[in-house]
């Protein structure tokens, strides 16, 4: 036992660190497989200072001159059922400005749960992103049986629900996917082909992510897993345990003029699927954003530092990255569609984003934590919840389309928030 | 519910789709289109034997390849537990060749699992073969040259020795020699980008002329014509940018006229380390897989250009063929299951 103590200092932390090293910059390795991670927040057992999006609030005014236009074209006075949540997202058709977020490699999104994800978002009509590095770790799906976890698994449990004419998905491929050519993979399948010839397919270039901005994912592996993807990602034994090792995805290298041509080329050799990009929560989002629809983005996400359900170094889950609502208001009026997560999970917050300037938000932690809840129904009546809270909050400013909403039904610090900023352009083809 | 079975595309739109091999082979239809496919071949490599060049069997499988090949999946191959592919085309190798010879050539074979939609643009093969050419210290100006003394030199000697069969096929010879006598048009792609945006057709100004665009253009053509100056963000990272018009790249296409399209692809080639592994993150690739090929270049690799012509393609152009496929003897239409 040591004698010295520093009651003034987190003196537990530095002795943890002392005795087990390297595994203190991660959450509890038992943790790995049963918790989402991410920023913590308001309603967390320990929360973080909320960000501006929790402080602002929806303020209606008296004056509703949207009303009255709802009055005439109705005949009667509307009511909040008279909302009408359908949106365009990224090019797809949903049935509320929702779509569900990536959830990549990591064990939970692996697990059942991720395949009830994709079949009540199906059944939801709301578009899905399906995350990196699937392919590589769990495979395609196609030569052998199709299992559950496969990137196609996916995609069929998703399309077997789906109605006509409503959402799509979009799949990321991350440095390491580009080995498996995941993009061209799906491009040149017979199965993709309903989706691609029914403009509800998408692929989402994703450089980066809120949980751990300027790195890549992560997840834990045991050690003949690690072994099995050493050749394709770093592996590394942090845990001081031999059984388990961290494995990382490089981040991959962007300057403007990278993320420009990877946009082109998308565009180029995938010239019916729908361009989408995910940014994480950098000091530069906003000239990232406009680079990114200039060079012909359909959508842009912007996942903020409270985002993230998978694996990440503590120092990174409540300091690096920008809060999402800051996010938003650096961005300003989006000349295209911007998507944002970042801790959705009920109506309030999705408005907040709604108003700042996004076309839709995105379920991630909560969609996993309700299927968890009921893996055939539970993200169905989370939906559905939300659905009635948007509708009671959006006909409550006076409007009844989430696209009216704007700054002007916000009210934060005091103030109204403003936007003293230029909107970005769009799309320009002459610009090579 | 969206049909994600996977269901292979079937000749439903009309598309005549291959025979049966012992119908195809036993053709006399085909027996003939093969006989001038061989006489192209040996035509090509005897006029580049007269230029100096070194023939070498190329690479069927390596740990890279050619990844500019819009929307076509690679074909991984298991080699020792590494994923390997096979040549989609040869490119790095080319480049690498030219440590050895100045003048190299190979007649290679190449697999690109196309997307369905070019099942229906009668002109794509998931297997194929090409006339792989690079050139040491030689502008893409020398290398389009060499390209269209190539073409003009086979369909001369087609139309010369294999005049019988020519007639057989109901080839109008006229087709083939009534540009002979002019020098290939070149026309930049903006130019042909505001040719079909005026006629009506949408082209993308900053992707490669689309399939139905490229027929438009080669229906109108009175003769073969280079398209040059592709947009960067639609070809590969080897193609050099023009460091007169940043954005614009060295590179060209040869198409052919009466709607058959396009038959070689080339350009000057980026040989400096630094810009090669920048320009290989703006196409997204992973500069890791790419570790022999970076250390050649850090070494040192000579400035070359060079192109690959596809022989199914030429041979389809010179017999005068409707689908691409009557010019392989086991031909494979994406996404059809063949011999």
């Amino acid at each position: 036992m040591s004698r010295l103590s520093a009651p003034h200092f987190p003196e537990r932390a530095v002795r943890d660190r002392a005795r087990k090293g390297t595994a203190c910059a991660f959450p509890p390795i038992t943790s790995y497989g049963t918790t989402l991670f991410g920023a913590s927040g308001p309603g967390a057992a320990h929360p973080a200072p909320g960000d501006l999006i929790d402080a602002a609030r929806l303020v209606p005014p008296i004056f509703m001159d949207l009303r009255l236009e709802k009055l005439i074209e109705l005949g009667r006075e509307p009511m909040y059922g008279d909302v009408e949540l359908s949106t365009e997202i990224g090019g797809f058709t949903a049935r509320a400005p929702l779509f569900v977020s990536a959830f990549g490699s990591t064990q939970i999104a692996c697990s059942d749960l991720g395949m009830a994800v994709s079949r009540q978002a199906g059944r939801l009509g709301i578009p899905m992103v399906i995350g990196e590095n699937i392919v590589p770790v769990n495979g395609y799906g196609r030569i052998g049986a199709c299992t559950p976890l496969s990137l196609l698994g996916r995609v069929r449990a998703y399309g077997e629900e789906l109605e006509d004419g409503l959402g799509g998905v979009a799949i990321q491929q991350s440095t390491e996917d580009a080995d498996a050519e995941v993009w061209n993979l799906v491009y040149s399948d017979p199965s993709a082909q309903p989706l691609l010839n029914s403009g509800r397919l998408a692929f989402e270039l994703k450089v980066g992510q809120g949980a751990k901005p300027g790195i890549g994912g992560m997840t834990v592996l045991p050690r003949t897993a690690a072994a099995a993807v050493s050749e394709q990602y770093t592996t590394d034994q942090v845990f001081g345990d031999a059984a388990s090792y961290l494995r990382s995805s490089s981040p991959g290298t962007y300057t403007e003029e990278i993320l420009r041509q990877q946009i082109h080329l998308m565009r180029n050799n995938f010239p019916r699927a729908r361009v989408w990009v995910k940014l994480h929560p950098g000091r530069d989002v906003r000239r990232a954003a406009a680079v990114a629809w200039r060079a012909g983005a359909h959508s842009v996400t912007v996942d903020g530092a409270e985002g993230g359900t998978g694996w990440a170094p503590t120092s990174f889950m409540d300091h690096v990255g920008l809060p999402l609502g800051e996010c938003l208001r650096a961005i300003g009026r989006p000349p295209s569609c911007l998507l944002a997560t970042g801790r959705m999970w009920e109506g309030t917050r999705a408005v907040k984003c709604l108003a700042l300037g996004a076309r839709g938000v995105g379920l991630g932690r909560a969609a996993l934590l309700a299927v968890d809840e009921d893996p055939d129904f539970g993200l169905q009546r989370l939906v559905e919840c939300m659905e009635l809270e948007m509708r009671m909050l959006i006909s409550a400013l006076g409007k009844y389309e989430p696209g009216a909403l704007g700054l002007e039904d916000l009210y934060e610090g005091g103030a109204y928030v403003d936007d003293p900023r230029e909107a970005l352009a769009g799309y320009d083809a002459s610009l090579r | 519910m969206v049909d994600v079975s996977g269901a292979m595309p079937g000749g439903a739109d009309g598309r005549v789709l291959p025979p049966q091999p012992w119908e195809h082979l036993t053709s006399e239809t085909t027996r003939t289109v093969l006989r001038i496919q061989h006489h192209i071949v040996r035509s090509a490599r005897r006029y580049l034997d007269d230029q100096g060049f070194v023939e070498l069997l190329p690479p069927v499988i390596g740990p890279v390849t050619d990844p500019g090949i819009r929307g076509a999946k690679q074909v991984d191959v298991d080699y020792y537990g590494h994923r390997y592919k096979l040549m989609t085309s040869a490119f790095v190798y080319k480049q690498a060749s030219l440590l050895a010879f100045d003048k190299i050539v190979y007649v290679a074979p190449n697999v690109r699992l196309e997307p369905l939609e070019t099942c229906s643009t009668n002109r794509h093969l998931a297997e194929f073969h090409q006339l792989d050419i690079e050139v040491a210290g030689a502008t893409r100006e020398q290398i389009m040259e060499l390209a269209e003394g190539v073409v003009g030199h086979v369909v001369d000697a087609v139309v010369s020795d294999m005049g019988d069969e020519l007639a057989a096929l109901g080839r109008d010879v006229t087709a083939l020699s009534s540009w002979r006598s002019r020098p290939f048009a070149r026309v930049p792609h903006a130019e042909a980008v505001r040719d079909l945006v005026e006629g009506g057709h949408m082209q993308d100004g900053g992707a490669e002329i689309d399939w139905a665009g490229e027929e438009i253009l080669s229906i109108k053509a009175d003769g073969p014509f280079f398209l040059t100056d592709y947009p960067k963000g639609s070809r590969c990272f080897l193609e050099k940018e023009d460091p007169d018009q940043p954005g614009v790249l060295r590179t060209f296409d040869l198409i052919m006229p009466g709607g058959y399209g396009e038959v070689i692809s080339g350009g000057e080639r980026e040989a400096h380390y630094p810009t090669l592994i920048t320009r290989m993150r703006e196409t997204g690739e992973n500069p890791s897989k790419y570790g022999w090929y970076l250390q050649l270049s850090r070494h040192g690799v000579p400035s070359s250009s060079g192109f690959g012509l596809g022989l199914q393609r030429l041979t389809r152009f010179v017999a005068g063929l409707e689908y691409v496929w009557q010019a392989a003897a086991f031909p494979k239409v994406p996404g059809v299951v063949s011999p």
